[in-house]
């Protein structure tokens, strides 16, 4: 790790900090690479955005090193360190126009007018900002004072831009426009970004590599479909999309399997790992894994697949898909998600659910 | 209801009223009927002691108003930004001024700069002693229009590379100033108008407060009335500025984010 390496532009080396008796980050290791979209996921008081302070100098870290570009700027004051940040509640100045907010980075850095001018002209093309120089942030829609923090942190392209969940304060419609826009901006200029949220269809939708953080450690890292279909640990399965949760003592491991029994249903998932016969186990998989087909059909499941009878209480129809909810004999429920243009199905109907037995994750619990 | 708020304003407001209106009348004791004159005006102007004394009103004034705001500006930040498990010892620290006579303030800083510190009664001691109250009403002034202002804001400019004295030239204080410039005014007013401290720490030096109050030892003159009525006309025109001011939108106190 200490050697550079050139396509990593930013190193984490044991990051740990402590406010009073509290570890807000604990121990960690990350590398960064020159062209890629990061997502820092978590829930509030995971830790993540103290990390991102740490790595923009707003805060120093207990023990660890930060390295930007392999040089260590650990204590380097904020102000040195040439980052770029786009800030939750914007935090433009108030009484600057959005031109001069733009270009505040390169003012800071003396660069002379004709460039700045330049630069400027760069970012509002970019941002498609244009017209609106002369404005207060004031006068300016919520979406296009974004725009703005983004163009003001890209303006002096920085070696790295932070992003403290930037479109949280931004309704729904514009969200999703913006972070397609945001995933466009940063294919293009090929900068670093950090991509802070609470969100996980936002770090799915922009994100090359996730990193889900919880209590300030790493819960884990990998790219977004890694993440999303093979989660490490009961948390990720939990936090990152949607899943049905099944408990279960374990029966039998055979190979790549395991048996447990549910509801009193024999279920035959993927094996865990570690875990033993006897052992309890959750499985969990995503509601979209799981389909489903009306009692009569039956003989139409397949057979590698596990399946459990139940009644359709409702449907959820959400526009691009269809929640089916399936009571079970027990009084459990399972979700399953599908496409809604075979809606043949009606409340009340007897259901099977079904899924594939090499889909879903188990988890060893205790 | 509101004809017991006419009295209580007549109440507050009447002497202050008499006093212009009798400045502008040739008889003071008993200025009825009535005859205008601006004779006690031009006998002000003549008089070259209240001509010093209002300079050096002036310079006290200024002097007092521009420490007291510097120094409360500085605590004032300090204690917001840098939260302390004694943040409450120094707020107290800070006021405390507040609940001492200003005849102690007085004597005491006269003693203690003359003994200790080795200054003689002069101008510089009263601006310093002025202060120790200006200081407290600007921190008070100061602390409850900051307490709104996004520190944020100041590490969003850091970030992009302010320095801290350029963070603060660039951001904090466009931001900030209406209230700053509300607590220099106020502690302006209070060592323009003091008496006590001043006259301590002064001696013999004129202020307008200390000719006023030797000239009561000759009976109460025409030109004293002038004074006290173009004394509160300019305190009014201050606040009347600064009302328009904040009325107009033209400058409004506080943060202005969002």
């Amino acid at each position: 790790m200490s050697s550079h390496d050139d396509t990593v532009s930013l190193s984490l080396e044991d990051i740990c900090k402590q406010f009073g008796p509290v570890k807000a980050v604990d121990g960690i290791n990350l590398d960064i690479r020159q062209d890629e979209f990061f997502a820092l996921l978590g829930p509030s008081g995971s830790g993540k955005t103290t990390l991102l302070r740490i790595i923009a100098g707003l805060e120093h870290p207990t023990s660890g090193r930060v390295m930007v570009g392999g040089q260590d700027v650990t204590f380097m004051p904020p102000y040195h360190r040439r980052i770029g940040m786009v800030f939750q509640n914007f935090l433009l100045f108030p009484h600057k126009t959005v031109a001069e907010n733009i270009v505040f980075p390169l003012r800071m850095q003396n660069i002379g007018k004709a460039q700045r001018d330049d630069r400027l002209s760069w970012a509002i093309q970019l941002l498609r900002l244009q017209g609106l120089e002369a404005r207060y942030p004031h006068e300016l829609s919520g979406g296009q004072q974004q725009r703005v923090s983004l163009a003001r942190g890209l303006i002096s392209r920085p070696a790295l831009l932070l992003l403290d969940e930037p479109l949280a304060n931004l309704d729904r419609e514009l969200r999703a426009e913006m972070e397609i826009e945001i995933r466009r901006y940063q294919k293009e200029l090929k900068i670093p970004f950090i991509y802070v949220t609470h969100n996980q269809e936002e770090a799915l939708t922009m994100s090359d590599r996730i990193a889900v953080m919880r209590n300030g450690v790493f819960e884990q890292v990998g790219n977004r479909t890694e993440v999303y279909q093979k989660p490490k640990t009961v948390f990720v399965a939990g936090f990152v999309g949607q899943s049905n949760q099944m408990e279960g003592k374990v029966d039998k491991v055979n190979g790549g399997f395991l048996a447990f029994t549910w509801q009193g249903k024999k279920l035959v998932v993927p094996h865990a790992g570690d875990a033993k016969t006897g052992e309890l186990v959750r499985f969990m998989i995503k509601h979209e894994d799981v389909q489903i087909e009306v009692a009569s059909r039956k003989s139409a499941i397949p057979g590698n697949h596990n399946s459990i009878p139940g009644k359709l209480r409702d449907i959820i129809f959400k526009g691009q898909t269809v929640n089916y909810l399936v009571d079970l004999e027990g009084g459990m429920e399972i979700v399953a998600s599908g496409s809604p243009r075979d809606m043949t199905l009606a409340a009340g109907d007897l259901v099977f659910a079904f899924w594939s037995q090499d889909t879903g994750s188990s988890f060893k619990l205790g | 209801m509101a004809g017991l708020l006419n009295l209580l304003y007549v109440f507050l407001y009447a002497p202050i009223l008499y006093v212009v209106f009798v400045s502008f009348s040739e008889d003071i004791v008993w200025p009825f009927p009535l005859s205008l004159t601006s004779q006690a005006y031009a006998d002000l102007f003549s008089n070259s002691l209240y001509a010093d004394a209002l300079a050096n009103s002036l310079i006290l004034g200024v002097g007092s108003g521009i420490i007291s705001t510097a120094i409360a500006t500085a605590g004032v930040i300090g204690i917001l930004r840098y939260p302390s498990k004694r943040r409450t010892l120094i707020i107290v620290i800070f006021l405390s001024p507040l609940f001492v006579a200003e005849l102690l303030i007085g004597i005491s800083s006269l003693a203690f700069n003359s003994r200790i510190l080795g200054l003689p009664g002069n101008m510089f001691s009263a601006i310093a002693a002025n202060a120790v109250e200006g200081i407290a009403f600007s921190f008070l002034i100061i602390l409850s229009q900051l307490v709104r202002y996004d520190w944020q804001m100041d590490e969003a400019a850091m970030v992009f590379g302010a320095r801290p004295a350029r963070c603060f030239w660039e951001v904090t204080l466009p931001t900030i100033w209406p209230s700053l410039l509300g607590a220099f005014l106020i502690s302006f007013i209070l060592a323009f108008n003091n008496l006590e401290i001043s006259f301590y720490n002064l001696g013999a030096i004129p202020t307008l407060p200390s000719v006023a109050w030797g000239s009561l030892r000759f009976g109460l003159g025409p030109e004293l009335f002038a004074l006290a009525a173009l004394t509160n006309g300019f305190v009014f025109l201050i606040f009347a500025v600064m009302y328009v001011l904040m009325r107009t939108g033209l400058v409004k106190f506080g943060y202005r984010g969002k």
